[in-house]
């Protein structure tokens, strides 16, 4: 047994010290040594903040760490393990986050955009309505907003899931299965969206979803033992991030190059990405419908509660929390304290 | 490969080994559950085997992504049926021309070395943009992936038949197409065998690649979908499924190989 035993001493070492190399040394007070981030290609204000070298600039005694994902479900593996500070990742993502058997200690500071036109259901011509989808196949990438989307569409129109023939495909996959005809229609995003758009119909995009209550977002998450110890780091990250959101109305033309720039995509076309997207400035963030104010939480709450009955019904979460649990989610107190002046 | 040193399998398993087995499997099991306990990492990394049981009884029971556990391993078990009958049969008579005619060797030789060291997810995308995305781009890499070591160990097989089998069967008069079916292919068959079982093995680890795409039902299908929302308990249950119906399916072919081939070892 004397093996084993020295077998388990040495992965406890590691995963202690695996655990403590998380920025322990301020450089200044409330700020980290360095500021780890998740971010994924997404043409919003997280992009033109990374571009413009913002945070480093209003940072300078931290180490900004960027770090590419490409689904909010690897954002949350980062966070469980404690490799990331500050992440993007979906609604859907955060919603399985907060809920049981997860419980990931992060909290929500910061909606970066709704998703509104850049995601839809595009399906064959002559499909128009969503009730003719039933005995259709649909593709869709599982866990994603987008599959969050068709179900709710589906919903709508009273059609049960097992009325359609939903399949799983990645968005390449999805171009793939179109082309050759092997499916009605999909629930996808852009570029490959734009590619069904050609010869395809759009029967609903997120942001008519949106409009009816059923809202999909890509949501900051900051581990909520970063925002207790280093509160002014997050206040400073808050502040670029309305930056970026400022520039994307005042000044389109340079938000478009700064993103174009992180995509490889020329302005015009980073532009119009960025267009498809509802971005929320400080004061929007703090209104009733998202994130709300320390005395009142704001209604986005609700809609990752009904987030969790859906995954509970689809049996991707143990059971679905209570309000509260989102409530409490949503980073009101930092995201007041940020903007305490303006 | 034919001399290789090889235990017995004639001989039943002794009670010894067994014993052994199990003990190393409880060992394992108490190591587990022992990690899980003191909470080293969160469950979301080591869920405790008692999770994972649940999980077993849950899919089971009330299914995952709409199927049950059950369901999932019979489509991927059929998949690898359709593939490895496709594999093998194509890989047999590949590796009887390969090995048999020299113009064949030089033309096709190095194309099944190359399709044998290609990763099977690098021509996946092709595969499905050809066939589609039902079964056809599964049952299509797993031919793929289970004809060449077939093929090679046919090939190899048939080259390494000795001269005086061939010799004496033509002095006793067999035909043309005798010599292959009757003398070649019963003396190459302990390796084909072998090589069978390669091609079942790698075709198992290539169904999890085959269902990234459009994978529900199969088992590779739920495991990946589980990884997707962090069932970790999900994704271990399906691992040990795996496992140990590659297990069994490795038993039944050795079984095959004992009545097929019972001179093994002592030609």
């Amino acid at each position: 047994m004397k093996p084993l035993l020295k077998a388990l001493a040495l992965v406890a070492v590691l995963a202690v010290s695996a655990c403590g190399s998380g920025g322990e040394e301020a450089a200044a007070p409330g700020t980290p040594a360095k500021l780890r981030i998740g971010y994924q290609l997404i043409p919003n204000g997280d992009l033109i903040v990374k571009d413009q070298r913002w945070l480093e600039q209003a940072l300078p005694g931290t180490e900004i760490v960027w770090s590419k994902f490409d689904s909010g479900g690897d954002v949350n593996t980062a966070m469980i393990s404690g490799a990331i500070d500050i992440g993007l990742a979906g609604s859907s993502p955060v919603t399985r986050g907060l809920s049981a058997p997860l419980n990931i200690p992060y909290q929500i500071p910061w909606i970066f955009d709704v998703i509104g036109d850049n995601e839809a259901l595009v399906v064959r011509k002559e499909i128009t309505e969503a009730k003719a989808l039933a005995g259709k196949t649909i593709a869709t990438p599982f866990s994603s907003t987008s599959h969050y989307s068709l179900l709710a569409v589906l919903a709508e129109a009273g059609l049960a899931e097992s009325d359609v023939k939903i399949v799983d495909l990645e968005p390449p996959d999805i171009q793939a299965a179109w082309q050759r005809g092997d499916i009605d229609g999909a629930y996808v995003w852009t570029p490959i969206l734009a590619e069904l758009e050609k010869d395809g119909a759009v029967l609903v995009t997120s942001r008519e979803l949106a409009g009816r209550g059923k809202l999909t977002a890509d949501l900051a998450v900051v581990r909520t033992e970063f925002a207790r110890q280093y509160p002014e780091a997050l206040k400073v990250w808050l502040r670029q991030q309305d930056r970026a959101v400022k520039l994307a109305r005042t000044d389109n033309a340079a938000a478009a190059a700064a993103i174009g720039r992180q995509l490889n995509l020329s302005p015009a076309e980073a532009g119009r990405q960025l267009g498809q997207l509802v971005l929320l400035d400080a004061a929007e963030q703090r209104g009733p419908d998202y994130l709300g104010t320390p005395e009142a939480p704001g209604k986005f709450a609700e809609n990752l509660h009904s987030a969790a009955e859906f995954l509970k019904s689809q049996q991707k979460v143990d059971a679905v929390p209570e309000l509260s649990v989102f409530q409490k989610g949503l980073a009101t107190r930092e995201l007041a304290d940020a903007f305490a002046g303006s | 490969m034919r001399f290789a040193f090889r235990a017995d399998p004639r001989r039943g398993m002794t009670a010894k080994p067994a014993m052994l087995r199990a003990g190393a499997v409880l060992v394992l099991l108490a190591a587990w559950q022992l990690i899980a306990m003191v909470r080293i990492w969160p469950p979301v990394f080591v869920p405790e085997p008692a999770a994972v049981w649940r999980q077993l009884v849950r899919t089971s029971t009330e299914g995952y992504s709409g199927y049950t556990l059950a369901e999932h391993l019979l489509v991927s078990l059929r998949r690898i049926l359709l593939g490895c009958l496709y594999g093998v049969t194509g890989g047999i008579a590949l590796g009887l021309l390969i090995g048999i005619v020299p113009t064949v060797r030089t033309l096709l030789g190095p194309l099944v070395t190359f399709v044998r060291t290609l990763p099977p997810l690098a021509y996946l995308s092709l595969l499905v943009i050809w066939f589609g995305i039902e079964e056809e781009p599964k049952i299509w890499l797993l031919l793929l992936a289970s004809l060449p070591p077939v093929a090679v160990a046919t090939a190899e097989a048939v080259r390494g038949v000795h001269e005086d089998y061939l010799n004496a069967a033509r002095s006793l008069g067999a035909s043309r197409w005798e010599v292959p079916f009757r003398v070649v292919l019963p003396s190459a068959l302990p390796e084909i065998i072998t090589g069978i079982r390669v091609a079942v093995g790698v075709a198992y680890t290539t169904v999890v690649a085959a269902e990234t795409v459009n994978g529900v039902p199969g088992i590779g299908g739920m495991v990946r979908d589980a990884q997707r929302y962090n069932q970790t308990d999900v994704v271990i249950l399906g691992i040990v499924v795996i496992g140990l119906s590659g297990l069994l399916i490795d038993f039944l072919l050795q079984t095959l190989d004992r009545r097929l081939v019972p001179w093994r070892g002592r030609g």
